[in-house]
């Protein structure tokens, strides 16, 4: 038990990008048995599902050979849990704007202090470790304490230990909708021109309650050393033909930086304590303590540079709920295996949009069963 | 060469080619016995190179046979159909006269059936006018220059119109229903319901087909016996491997009678061969990522549900088997994922059928037995059980409904002298 909490710490403590993939690929296969093992020891049904996998967890060469559940099975009510009730400190609950059920992660103490590890460590790696102005595109409400937190709050609460002084951007209208409170942003601006900032917020968000209407006005917010972090997904803006080269010149324009400052990040509350931001090759990659495959449809095998396929997340910092290995509903394309310019050590890869919605298009697609049937 | 697929754009042009076919159907009327001679040319002039290699072809040919469809005729027609004649009943006599132009729209999942349903309705004398999903333009081409070049008095070329539109195109689609004297609609619950709500004139008749799902079940007799086990098993395989499990006559679960004192580990590790077997004749070649993930998701699902439950499948999601108990029919999940179900009595799931159920594929030892579950089936909704491994054999009725039947008028005479 011991051994594999000191891995997990020496996994997390270390340069997040920079280990050689076959060390990496080594010592989370290590580690991922360890935790696969003995969360089978804590739960039946994953102890079932393992049993039957093809291949046996002892004889493993490599992550991919690995089990791994399908992301829609954090779906279940009551969320899975690989702890006693008591030791769970907060549910995390998914946005589900694509999905219609969210997604419930239950965490206890010691994930969730990995998880801060993680996206500290990560963050650090892009934007550096000192404490700055932080600007958060959205209302207080979405941290508010409880026993559940949506997937807004838990990205920002995700980069509070970045944060020094701390502002939000929007209110409420009148009819409840989420509103820029411009003479608050203003003020923050004019206050912290000078000198690193932080600002994150829902791609969607930020698109449409801060840039939109502070371009409407010709307003620059003239903070030039601002980062921008955002994730969320696009569908919405593509929905709004809004293309990510386009969103990066009009929120850099807003804010009076370099396109290069905002970054976008694929990020999903089942991994928690993982982000994915772009590098500047425009490139995702898995850190030391976390890695992703991307499995052809046709075999579920990875695929090869340059193919797309199904989003695997794989990492070792879940310890209260099963999600160490996730086929998720998204799409990604492999860029490289290695050697992204950027530097960053390992896959290189690019977010694909969701997993298409299946075309219905047989006779044997029903939807609805006819007669009313009493159980037996 | 005349081509029979037409790439539509503008409502005009569905509506040109329903006027066009209109005045073939009304200029000369046919008779069943030159539509089946056309029909039988056709059948020997596929399986050349450029035909042969299409799903179903084979069963197509067969299909366009005499000795196929002179049957179906005299059934639903009466004896006078095959000859052109009014067939007599009673004192009076009926003859069929065709509605006119029919719609077809075919589901996307079975490459031949645009012209299956073709068929049903130019037996009855009609036009038609058929809706070709995206996915089988080119292969209902090929198949219709076939039937072209087959056609050398040109009986049926100028009867038949295939067009290949966009299924979003609601304009499109409206032209072509209100174009029609019949339609023929075949698919899943979103497509039917689409194409029904079209604004069809109100004489035309609708037969619909599907959305339906499919049963195999076996008893310990059939299943217990290791000698015939092997070949059952290929034939469930066949019948699961058959339009990637998504047809409305595709098997999603296995009712499986217990034997007394006997595990069914025998027949699943048969089983698994024959669909391993299957899988090397005829492997996927694509596959829909979401297709996928519900695989995958059905396998996780159904082990987690339950630590009785067991599962058996490769790493790869070609093929599946879920091994549980209870008498109700799991959601579907396709993709050749098939449920087997351990019950103590086969009549058990079946009083709990709701009328979704289209096949009920049977292995039965007993006779006597198999007609008392048929009977039992046919009274829960059930509309045809046939052996497993003829699950997709197309023959009429289907789905309950006459094939040719519904597309005709069938007139009654009754003379004044009499």
């Amino acid at each position: 038990m011991a051994a594999v909490e000191d891995q997990i710490a020496r996994l997390l403590s270390g340069a997040p990008y920079w280990m050689p993939p076959e060390d990496k690929s080594l010592a989370l296969l290590e580690v991922l048995r360890e935790q696969l093992g003995r969360a089978c020891q804590s739960n039946a049904g994953l102890r079932n599902y393992m049993l039957h996998w093809p291949i046996e967890l002892r004889s493993a060469r490599k992550v991919a050979d690995l089990p791994y559940l399908p992301v829609g099975l954090l779906k279940a009510r009551p969320p899975l849990s690989l702890v006693d009730a008591k030791q769970i400190k907060r549910i995390l609950t998914s946005s589900s704007t694509t999905g219609q059920t969210p997604s419930r992660v239950v965490l206890d103490s010691v994930t969730a202090r990995r998880m801060t590890k993680g996206v500290v460590a990560i963050v650090q790696d892009f934007i550096g470790s000192a404490r700055r102005p932080y600007l958060v595109v959205d209302v207080e409400d979405s941290v508010r304490a409880g026993g559940e937190l949506g997937a807004r709050g838990a990205a920002i609460r995700s980069l509070q230990p970045f944060a020094g002084e701390l502002a939000y951007a929007l209110g409420y209208g009148s009819r409840g909708e989420l509103r820029l409170e411009r003479d608050k942003v203003l003020d923050f601006a004019k206050r912290k021109r000078v000198g690193p900032v932080l600002i994150y917020g829902f791609t969607y968000i930020i698109w449409n309650c801060l840039v939109k209407p502070l371009a409407a006005a010709g307003i620059c917010l003239d903070m030039p050393e601002a980062r921008i972090l955002h994730s969320g997904g696009w569908k919405r803006l593509q929905e709004e033909a809004v293309e990510k080269g386009e969103f990066n010149r009009s929120v850099a324009r807003v804010f009076g930086c370099s396109p290069d400052c905002v970054i976008d990040f694929y990020g999903m509350i089942e991994q928690v304590g993982v982000i994915y931001p772009d590098c500047k090759e425009g490139n995702k990659h898995a850190p030391r303590f976390a890695e992703v495959i991307v499995r052809d449809p046709l075999t579920l095998e990875p695929v090869c540079e340059g193919e797309f396929g199904i989003l695997q997340v794989c990492s070792v910092l879940p310890g209260s709920f099963p999600g160490h290995l996730l086929l998720t509903e998204d799409m990604a394309q492999v860029v490289m295996y290695d050697g992204c310019p950027c530097g960053r050590r390992g896959i290189g890869f690019r977010f694909a949009g969701r997993v298409p919605k299946a075309e219905m298009r047989g006779c044997g697609n029903l939807d609805n069963r006819r007669w009313h049937v009493p159980a037996a | 060469m005349v081509d029979a697929t037409h790439v539509i754009d503008a409502p005009e042009q569905i509506a040109a080619l329903a006027g066009r076919i209109r005045q073939s159907v009304t200029a000369s009327r046919l008779g069943a016995p030159v539509i089946l001679e056309v029909l039988e040319n056709w059948s020997t002039a596929l399986g050349g190179p450029d035909t042969s290699h299409i799903p179903g072809v084979a069963f197509l040919r067969m299909w366009l046979r005499r000795a196929t469809l002179e049957p179906i005729v005299t059934r639903e027609l009466g004896q006078g159909a095959l000859r052109a004649e009014w067939t007599g009943e009673g004192l009076a006599r009926l003859k069929p006269f065709p509605l006119g132009v029919v719609g077809h729209w075919p589901a996307g999942n079975i490459e031949i059936q645009p012209l299956l349903s073709m068929t049903c309705a130019l037996l009855g004398g009609n036009g038609c006018l058929v809706r070709v999903p995206r996915a089988l333009v080119s292969t209902t081409r090929r198949l219709l220059r076939n039937m072209v070049q087959s056609d050398s008095g040109q009986v049926l070329r100028d009867r038949v119109a295939a067009l290949a539109f966009d299924h979003a195109r609601r304009d499109l689609q409206e032209a072509m229903a209100g174009a029609v004297d019949g339609a023929m609609i075949w698919g899943g619950h979103e497509a039917v319901l689409n194409v029904r709500s079209l604004p069809f004139p109100p004489w035309a008749r609708l037969a619909v087909f599907g959305p339906r799902l499919s049963v195999a079940a076996m008893d310990a007799d059939a299943w217990g016996r290791a000698e015939e086990r092997p070949a059952w098993c290929r034939r469930l395989a066949r019948d699961v491997w058959q339009f990637d499990q998504q047809a409305c006559s595709s098997p999603q679960v296995l009712f499986l009678e217990r034997q007394k004192g006997h595990g069914c580990a025998g027949f699943l590790q048969d089983l698994q061969e024959a669909f391993r077997a299957e899988n090397h004749v005829h492997p996927r070649e694509s596959i829909q990522a979401a297709m996928t993930s519900s695989i995958c998701r059905a396998r996780a699902s159904w082990l987690w549900e339950s630590s009785e439950n067991r599962a058996f499948f490769p790493s790869s999601p070609d093929w599946t088997i879920l091994l549980g108990a209870g008498g109700s029919i799991p959601r579907p999940t396709q993709g050749r994922t098939l449920t087997v179900l351990e019950v103590d009595d086969l009549f058990e799931p079946i009083s709990r059928f709701d009328g979704s159920v289209q096949t009920l594929g049977l292995g039965i030892k007993d006779t006597g037995k198999e007609d008392k579950l048929a009977e039992a089936a046919a009274a829960k909704g059930v509309d045809r059980i046939v052996k497993l491994g003829r699950m997709h054999t197309f023959s009429a009725p289907w789905d309950g409904v006459d094939l040719i039947r519904p597309m005709v008028r069938m007139v009654r005479q009754v003379r004044s002298s009499l």
